[in-house]
């Protein structure tokens, strides 16, 4: 009985896969057509049927910004980020859709700085920090538990401890330094309005243009404040025009 | 007699004369909740204290009196110069009917005044002045003059040849606020823009102070500068906004008249005085500048250069460091500075020249400011290139930006140096090996495609904004603090000075059970005696054997129990007396001799 109720999963998974890899062959197939449109459309619904995937995330990028929606291909890119730090192609086309939305970074760290923080990402600094400290912690207790000599020669303790701790260290601080990427969100549209006060006909504040990264805060009905880094420009815009990069914190989208 | 009768008339005659009054508004006109002063003087002997009749809405409010007398050849003379303040809150035309006095017993009557009282917020002007010498509109006039009654902002582009900028370009600005010149300000904020396209940026933190004239005032202006930019291009007002707290002196009060004697009883005086007597309005006000409107320009997209990364503004190469031998695949450092104004934050390192005979790596860049507000100042890089091909060739920097005064795109290039390349060419698909130098960036200009294969689903929220991450820190913190705690009482267990103490307390405790189990005198007294040396033995860090009474006596006074039990144990063992009954007294100085081992003893 239990064989077969195995077989059955097995089959239903792979089965599942199969539905999944044929949506993605589609929407790439459609991407190859010159659809992008559509493209995007499939992406999307993937993604909301199957959670969040590097791949697709990318190649909705590309889609979007085939269809010059910088945007939503920035917004999409940096997702892609999230899961894939150090991939070339995606970190090429982010920089080629920032170019375009002549929204630059304007990175007030070290480049080099800059680089070592980002050459993981913030889900893989946090593995690191969190390993690292149930590694500690478990070396700790079989040092409780265990003589050192009966265990691991005394040095061995005392550098694995050390590396632990440094990787603590790093990781920490890294995290701390990037830790204003927990609510950042990129301006959807080009038409994007920051207003005084969160509603339709509040004086405008200023637009700060597709593509354009921002600091999101408190959340009001439709509305969301934000602040734009760079400038004194802050107060509330709507939903549909922000997207976070972090789902949780935004529009959904 | 003739003369005696002259002298009466005449004399008679000039008090006669004397006995007037008169009645003076300083002014026509005064806003509603401000005051004109009327003065009523009075000459002549004998004069009633004035009575000022009732007008509904007038309030009149008396302000003292003064008392003049002259004597000149012999003649007195007499006056009362009565002050009051009349206003109203209530604007509209009043009538000051006569005011009776009686001088001398004889009532005189003063002519009726007129007041007109102005809406609130209206300027008076100021005495002996037209009230609207122009021609114009009072109402709009009056209103332009409140609102900038307390001061007011300008701000221009510091280029004044230009009325447009470029999207990224920080256009310099000059923003000025002119207070009155005798005012007082504190300031509530910092300037602010009124919203639209604009944004502030490096307004200069020591505004400059000056005293200018505008309009035939006086002012204080104090000048900030700043930059401003736009992200989006269109016409937009160019308005800001200061909120200060500002006093200023209220010319529509009336001001005393002084003429009390005394050494600046003068009218040079008057102004003087008046000035410091004139009473502060202070107001808490937001300085507007008018909206003026810039026209944003997007950057064009014709003729833009590959290498253009968002620069605007104008630049040139101030100095630049190539060395003059490479080797193919091992990289070198390349330093170069460009000064200008512009946009600096937006400034990349400059190419390296010719594209495909080199590799560049990312570096840094480091900005020295010319000017407070950081328009104009030098940014230097510091980046690594590789040279790919091998020989000898002319190496030059190439950097591109936005000129937006000339409004068009402007390619700088450095002087080339001829450097000498060794070693063979490297392939394009051959990545160059860079030792200790960071992931280089993606060269590829054009979007790369798609990914063909799906990676397994993932979340995007990082483990540390999710509680799990929280739990597995405490766990990892319990767990250290229990292999921390467990370490402890290990080390404490395994502790020889604890064990070796452990076995002493042990032996001592069976010996003084073997005592108070002994049956005969010799058991007894050596199952004590052993139990005390014991006890001693581990307070002076002896071995039990080595305790011996000598030594108890050398340490102890002799009348304590310790060495009273130590001489009444040695005398029963030295006199070999027959075994007999415990007495209960001996029991009772083991139990003393063991509680007198305090801390003290040792």
């Amino acid at each position: 009985m239990n064989r077969i109720f195995a077989i059955c999963l097995f089959c239903l998974l792979c089965g599942l896969a199969a539905v999944r890899a044929s949506a993605f062959d589609n929407a790439n197939e459609k991407f190859k057509s010159g659809d992008f449109a559509g493209a995007a459309t499939a992406y999307e619904k993937i993604l909301t049927a199957d959670g969040p995937d590097a791949a697709v995330y990318y190649n909705l990028g590309n889609s979007y910004q085939q269809l010059k929606q910088y945007g939503p291909a920035i917004l999409a890119y940096e997702r892609a980020r999230l899961l894939t730090p150090r991939d070339p192609d995606l970190l090429a086309n982010l920089d080629l859709a920032r170019k375009a939305a002549a929204a630059f970074e304007d990175n007030a760290r070290d480049p080099r700085l800059e680089a070592a923080l980002n050459f993981l990402s913030r889900n893989e600094w946090s593995w690191l920090v969190a390993g690292a400290a149930l590694f500690l912690g478990s070396l700790a207790l079989l040092r409780g538990v265990v003589r050192p000599a009966q265990f691991w020669p005394r040095r061995c303790v005392l550098v694995c401890s050390g590396l632990a701790g440094l990787a603590i260290a790093v990781g920490a601080t890294a995290l701390y330094l990037r830790r204003a990427e927990a609510d950042r969100g990129i301006v959807l549209t080009d038409n994007a309005t920051v207003r005084l006060s969160p509603f339709e006909n509040a004086e405008a504040l200023g637009t700060p243009g597709s593509g354009h990264s921002v600091h999101l805060g408190a959340k009001n009905g439709d509305f969301h404040y934000l602040e734009v880094p760079g400038s004194n420009l802050h107060g509330w815009m709507s939903n549909k025009d922000v997207g976070a990069i972090t789902p949780g914190h935004g529009t959904g989208r | 007699m003739a003369a005696f009768w002259m002298a009466i008339l005449i004399c008679l005659t000039s008090r006669l004369a004397a006995a007037e009054v008169d009645v003076q508004l300083d002014r026509d006109s005064v806003p509603a909740g401000n005051g004109a002063q009327l003065t009523l003087t009075i000459s002549g002997d004998n004069a009633g204290q004035p009575e000022i009749p009732e007008v509904e809405n007038l309030i009149v409010q008396p302000r003292g009196q003064s008392k003049q007398v002259q004597m000149m050849n012999g003649h007195t003379s007499v006056s009362v110069t009565y002050t009051y303040i009349v206003g109203s809150n209530t604007p509209g035309d009043y009538q000051i009917p006569a005011i009776e006095v009686v001088v001398d017993g004889k009532k005189i009557s003063t002519r009726p005044l007129k007041l007109k009282v102005l809406g609130q917020g209206a300027a008076q002007p100021p005495p002996g002045i037209p009230a609207n010498p122009a021609g114009t509109s009072p109402a709009a006039e009056n209103t332009e003059d409140a609102s900038k009654r307390f001061g007011f902002l300008t701000v221009e582009l510091a280029a004044n040849d230009r009325k447009h900028v470029y999207v990224g370009e920080i256009a310099p600005v000059r923003i000025q606020a002119w207070l009155p010149a005798d005012s007082r300000a504190g300031l509530r904020s910092g300037i602010q823009p009124e919203g639209k396209a604009f944004t502030l940026h490096n307004v200069s933190s020591h505004p400059q102070q000056s005293q200018e004239m505008k309009d035939g005032k006086r002012y204080t202006v104090i000048t900030w500068f700043g930059g401003m930019s736009a992200t989006k291009a269109g016409k937009y007002p160019a308005s800001l906004s200061l909120d200060a707290t500002v006093a200023v002196r209220d010319s529509s009060a009336p001001k005393p008249r002084r003429r009390m004697g005394g050494p600046f009883d003068d009218p040079f005086f008057d102004s003087v005085f008046d000035q410091l007597d004139t009473p502060m309005i202070q107001k808490d006000v937001t300085l507007k500048s008018d909206d003026q409107e810039i026209e944003v320009r997007p950057l064009p997209t014709e003729g833009r250069p590959a290498g253009f990364t968002g620069a605007v503004g104008d630049f040139k190469f101030d100095s630049e460091e190539i060395p003059n031998t490479w080797k193919t695949g091992e990289p070198q450092q390349i330093t170069a500075r460009l000064s200008g104004s512009g946009n600096f934050a937006l400034m990349n390192a400059p190419d390296l020249t010719p594209a495909d005979a080199w590799k560049t790596y990312p570096g840094k860049g480091e900005f020295t400011a010319g000017d407070e507000a950081s328009f104009s100042g030098s940014k230097s890089f510091q980046f690594s290139a590789v040279p790919r091909k091998g020989g000898a060739r002319e190496a030059a920097l190439a950097f591109s930006y936005f000129d937006p005064a000339a409004g068009a795109y402007r390619t700088l290039t450095s002087q080339g140096r001829e450097i000498q390349v060794a070693g063979e060419d490297i392939p394009e698909d051959k990545p160059a090996a860079a030792p200790a130098v960071i992931e280089p960036e993606n060269p590829r200009v054009g979007l790369i495609g798609q990914h063909l294969k799906a990676a397994p689903a993932a979340t995007l929220v990082p483990l540390v904004s999710r509680p799990a991450f929280m739990y597995l820190i405490e766990i990892s913190a319990g767990l250290c603090g229990l292999g921390i705690i467990l370490a402890w009482l290990r080390v404490r267990r395994e502790d020889p000075k604890r064990r070796a103490l452990a076995a002493l307390e042990k032996a001592t405790r069976e010996a003084l059970e073997a005592a108070n189990a002994a049956k005969d005198v010799p058991g007894f007294f050596a199952a004590a005696r052993l139990a005390m040396q014991q006890r001693l033995g581990a307070l002076w860090n002896q071995p039990a054997q080595a305790i011996t009474l000598a030594e108890i006596q050398s340490r102890i006074p002799d009348d304590s129990p310790v060495t009273r039990f130590f001489h009444e144990a040695d005398r029963h063992e030295y006199s070999r007396l027959a075994s007999g009954e415990i007495l209960p007294q001996w029991r009772a100085l083991l139990a003393e001799a063991l509680a007198s081992l305090t801390p003290s003893t040792r």
